[in-house]
Parts: structure tokens; C-alpha cells; sequence
């Protein structure tokens, strides 16, 4: 009796995520709280049951997939619900990674919802779909910065899988770019940096150099005086190819 | 004996103007470089004050003062555990020296410069390569010892003009392949109005003043226009001390004294009791306004320290009681505690 029991709970722990898409999303934290006790589960057999075999409860479902907060996920941070299950902690405290042995693998797991399915023990960002990675989701993405240093936590620490993260990394570089979170900056030195804008490549070019008239081009062409008695000794050899007039 | 000693200050003030007459014209042939003409009335010609001119410098460091514990304020970064030494009184002094030696580094102003003149500058046009291919090519000259300012960018466009590229141009270019830290290829959205003005209500300005700086040339349009705004905000909301013992309140009290608008600056200075800053802001507003009243007033009279503020208080300000009445109680508190 026990073991059949038993039986059916994992059966049902096994096709649990299935049963959590195609409710409402609302419920889903209830039933997530639930699983753990053993008539409630009979009765999500039952629901389950119904659930599959009735596709008319679904259509009207599936228009509310999305979570409530979708459009303004920094509300739900604010709400009853969220307050009365963090509390003030961070989102990501009270969840434990399963892994075998003392050291965690490095990398925590890559998604934990592929299409339909949801993974056992899903990160603290995918097990609550009101939770939303977003930009403007200030308070959020501060749970996951680490206040002194202003770095963001590893996912080996927050449990949180990499395809979140890397959503989380992004939302937290476009909030430090649009000026919602703070981030430290270089100071930037101005004594080396020459600022006249006198040289070729930003200034306009200069005119082309042309030969004023009586101008030579180089200035040392005219002051040169050839020395006399080279000048006479060149005049004697060449006496019979010179022009009358040299 | 009043006749007397006014036309004695007549006569030295005739005798300073002609004597500044040639200082004008040597100035006028050595500063073109910064390209700010001396504003010029048909008689007086003093040089007006630049950004750059020592006096002008040394007053604003004054002024910006120097709050070791602002300055070195523990900023986010990768944290080492803290180092505990012992020292004498002497080690003490001198290890206070060096910081307050960094602390002047760190606060060194950014410079305050005309606007970059723009580049329009065509070096060929063929015809011969007209349609060569649907984009711009542009050519860098990435050689590693050049400065960034005498680095060739040229365009060749698909019409076959070939010219030198625009300012927005060479900085997205000099990013491309010489990143500088901190610096995006196109400008954050933080910098957009609504944006702004919301950090701004976060009372963040020294942040976006950061950002401005490490993102944009201080010559650059985006530079002045990211500044102006942050300066009109801090004035308007009378937050002068949120710059206060930071690189940008020179910056600021310049722009101030250049709009002629110092009355909400020195009014919150005379609030927290700072007289000896409120004094030298007003020798700052003389020096870049010789030709307002309060400067020449005070030239005439050769006026010192709270003088200065009487002077302008009665010729200049807006806020003329609320200073007179600020100078009354300093001069009230200094006579009593000197007995």
C-alpha cells in the first residue's frame, strides 16, 4: 500500500512539470509548496487526469501564460505575494543546488525550461515566473550585484542557470548604461593630451606650395657663390663649348 | 584731502590702462591658439580672464576645497583586506601630505575648451570610382606612437569623393582600435533627456559627470551640452554641494561666472559659512567681468574680503539683502569672539 503509494508520488513528481505549464501561473508556487505532502498529491492526480483529458479548460488557460507582471515585472518586487516569500533576503538565498560530491560543478546547469519542460529544482529565476529579468528591474538586478564591489555574483553562488545569467548579465550592462545602476568608472587624466587641433590630420589642408615669380625653390638656390678660380679654371677647359654671352 | 585722494586714484587708474593697452595687443597676437576673442568695449580694454590663467586656477581649486573624506570615499571596486600600520606623529603628517597630494591629482579639473571646429575636407574626387561599392571605406592610420589628434582617418565614399572623416567619425574609429576603458563606440542611452532627468532626481550628477567624461573629447559638442544640462539642473535645484571637493565644481562655478549668475552659488556658501569662498568667488567674477559695475567699483576702491561682497552686493545681486544681512553676522561674530 505504501509502496504503490509511493509509486504514484514519483510518477507524479515525474509528470508534476508537465501539469505546471498548463495551469494557471498563479498556482503554481501553491502547488510547487505542496508536493511534499501526500493527499494533496492525489488530488493534482486527479487534476491531472481531468486536466489532460479536457483540452476546453486549457484554451482558457493558455491566454493567461504569461505572468501577471509582465509588463512591469518591478511591480511584483513590491507585492504581498513577493514579500511573504523572500521576505527582505535576496531571491536566490534559500536555494541549494543538487550535485554529487562537496564541490559544485563550475558551471551551473545551461536552461532549466527547454520548450515545455521544467527541470526538478529549477534556479531562484526560473522557479517563479514572476520573477523577470528586465532592465528596469532595478531592485532585482541589485540582488545579484554584490554591493561593495559592485561586481556581479558568480551563478556557481546564486544557483542560477546560464541562460539566466547571461539575460542577467546583459539587463545589468543596459541599467548601468542608462544610468539606473551605478558602476565604477576610470578617472581619465587630461595633462598628457594635447587639445590646439593645429596638426594636418584634423585641420583643414593647407594650400598646395606654388613658386612666387622671382622665388627659388629652395632657399639656398641664390646664395651660393661659386668660387673664381673653379669658375675660371671650368671657363678655360670648356672655352670652345661655351655661349658667346657666358 | 577726498579731492585729493580721488584723483590720485584717477590718476593710477588712467596710468593701469595704459600700461594694460600694450599687455592687450601682446595677448591678443599670443593667445590665438585658444580662439576666445577679449571682449572689447570702445574705452577700458582689460584682458578678460581665460579658464587657464593661474589666478584663475588657483582660485577655483580654492574654492572647490579639499574633503579627504569625499575624495577618498570608498568606491566600488575589488576589495583587499584593510593593512593597519603604526606610525609616529611625523610619519602621520607626512602620509597625510601625500594624500592630500593625490587628493589634487584626483581633482584636477577637466579642461574647459572652445568647440572643435568641424572637418569638412575633401583631398580627391573621382569620378572613375563612382558605384564602387554600396558602403563607406575608411582608411586609419594605426600606427601605435601617434596621437590620436595627428592620426590621418580618411572616407572614400561611393561616389568617389575621398575626404577626411567628421569628428563623430574619428572617435568611433580611434575606439574601434584603440579602446580606451570605459568608453563605448556610440554614446549610452544615459545621456538621453529622460534619462537624465531621472537621474538627476536620484541626486546622481557626479556620476553622469563621470560617465560624460570618460565617454566623450572635453572639445566635443555632446562634452558642453551633457555639462550645460547638469550645471542648469544643480542650479536650479541649489545643489551646489553635491560637486563640492570634486574635479567638476570648477567646472561649474566657471559656467556660473560666465552667465553672470553667481547669487544662488554665494548665497549657499554665506549659509554654510564660508566666507573666505565667497570672497574669492566675487575676485572671480570681477576678473572674468572687469567691465561690470562691482569690478570697477571695487578697482576704484581697491576693495578686500567682505568689502568685495558689500561692492557686489549693491551693484550686482539679485539676493542683495539676504548677503548684506550674511555679512553683518559674520562681522558681528568675529568682533565678539575676538574680545
Amino acid at each position: 500500500m505504501a509502496a504503490s503509494l509511493q509509486r504514484i508520488g514519483i510518477v507524479i513528481s515525474r509528470t508534476f512539470p508537465i501539469i505546471l505549464q498548463r495551469n494557471i501561473q498563479a498556482q503554481r508556487i501553491r502547488h510547487w509548496k505542496l508536493t511534499s505532502s501526500a493527499s494533496p498529491v492525489l488530488s493534482l492526480n486527479f487534476r491531472a487526469l481531468t486536466s489532460s483529458s479536457s483540452s476546453s479548460s486549457d484554451n482558457s488557460d493558455s491566454t493567461e501564460t504569461l505572468s501577471r507582471y509582465s509588463d512591469r515585472p518591478w511591480e511584483y518586487l513590491e507585492s504581498e505575494e513577493y514579500i511573504e516569500r523572500y521576505g527582505s533576503k535576496p531571491v536566490w538565498s534559500n536555494y541549494r543546488r543538487n550535485h554529487k560530491g562537496g564541490v559544485p560543478p563550475q558551471k551551473t546547469r545551461k536552461t532549466c525550461i527547454r520548450g515545455d519542460k521544467i527541470c526538478g529544482n529549477p534556479c531562484p529565476i526560473c522557479r517563479d515566473p514572476n520573477i523577470i529579468v528586465h532592465y528596469k528591474n532595478v531592485n532585482l538586478l541589485q540582488q545579484f550585484v554584490s554591493p561593495q564591489t559592485g561586481i556581479v555574483y558568480d551563478p556557481t553562488r546564486t544557483g542560477v542557470c546560464m541562460k539566466q545569467q547571461k539575460l542577467l548579465n546583459k539587463a545589468i550592462e543596459t541599467a548601468r548604461d542608462c544610468g539606473l545602476l551605478s558602476a565604477q568608472l576610470p578617472h581619465v587624466d587630461y595633462s598628457k593630451e594635447d587639445y590646439s587641433n593645429t596638426h594636418g590630420a584634423v585641420a583643414p589642408t593647407p594650400a598646395p606650395f606654388s613658386l612666387s615669380s622671382g622665388e627659388l625653390w629652395y632657399p639656398w638656390y641664390g646664395s651660393i657663390k661659386p668660387d673664381e678660380r673653379e669658375l675660371a679654371r671650368v671657363r678655360r677647359i670648356y672655352k670652345d663649348y661655351l655661349k658667346p654671352d657666358v | 584731502m577726498a579731492v585729493f585722494s580721488f584723483t590720485r586714484c584717477l590718476v593710477r587708474s588712467y596710468f593701469c590702462v595704459k600700461y594694460v593697452d600694450h599687455v592687450q595687443t601682446l595677448l591678443q597676437t599670443t593667445t590665438r591658439m585658444f580662439s576666445v576673442s577679449a571682449s572689447r568695449s570702445s574705452f577700458v580694454d582689460v584682458p578678460k580672464a581665460q579658464f587657464t590663467d593661474t589666478e584663475v586656477q588657483d582660485i577655483l581649486t580654492k574654492i572647490t576645497g579639499l574633503d579627504l573624506k569625499k575624495v577618498f570615499r570608498p568606491i566600488r571596486q575589488q576589495l583587499t583586506p584593510p593593512k593597519y600600520k603604526l606610525m609616529t606623529d611625523t610619519e602621520l603628517e607626512e602620509s597625510v601630505c601625500k594624500a592630500e597630494k593625490q587628493a589634487k591629482h584626483l581633482l584636477k579639473m577637466p579642461p574647459v575648451l572652445p568647440e572643435r571646429k568641424p572637418i569638412n575636407d575633401v583631398l580627391s574626387e573621382d569620378q572613375m570610382l563612382e558605384g564602387m561599392d554600396t558602403a563607406n571605406y575608411v582608411f586609419t592610420d594605426i600606427n601605435f606612437n601617434v596621437p590620436h589628434r595627428e592620426r590621418f582617418i580618411v572616407v572614400r565614399e561611393p561616389s568617389g569623393t575621398l575626404r577626411k572623416a567628421t569628428w563623430n567619425e574619428r572617435d568611433r574609429i580611434i575606439q574601434v582600435y584603440f579602446p580606451k576603458e570605459g568608453r563605448k563606440i556610440t554614446p549610452p542611452p544615459i545621456f538621453k533627456e529622460e534619462n537624465l532627468r531621472m537621474v538627476f532626481e536620484q541626486d546622481r550628477h557626479e556620476d553622469v559627470l563621470n560617465q560624460c567624461v570618460v565617454q566623450f573629447e572635453p572639445d566635443s559638442v555632446e562634452f558642453k551640452n551633457v555639462l550645460i544640462l547638469t550645471y542648469e539642473d544643480i542650479e536650479k535645484h541649489g545643489k551646489y554641494d553635491l560637486l563640492r571637493s570634486t574635479r567638476f565644481f570648477g567646472g561649474l562655478a566657471w559656467h556660473l561666472v560666465n552667465g553672470q549668475r553667481i547669487d544662488g552659488l554665494l548665497v549657499d556658501m554665506l549659509q554654510r559659512d564660508l566666507m573666505q569662498d565667497a570672497v574669492r568667488l566675487v575676485r572671480l567674477f570681477n576678473l572674468v567681468h572687469p567691465q561690470s559695475e562691482s569690478a570697477q567699483h571695487a578697482q576704484r576702491q581697491q576693495a578686500t574680503d567682505l568689502d568685495l561682497l558689500k561692492i557686489y552686493a549693491q551693484y550686482e545681486s539679485k539676493r542683495a539683502g539676504f548677503i548684506d544681512l550674511a555679512v553683518q553676522t559674520y562681522e558681528q561674530t568675529k568682533a565678539l569672539s575676538s574680545f
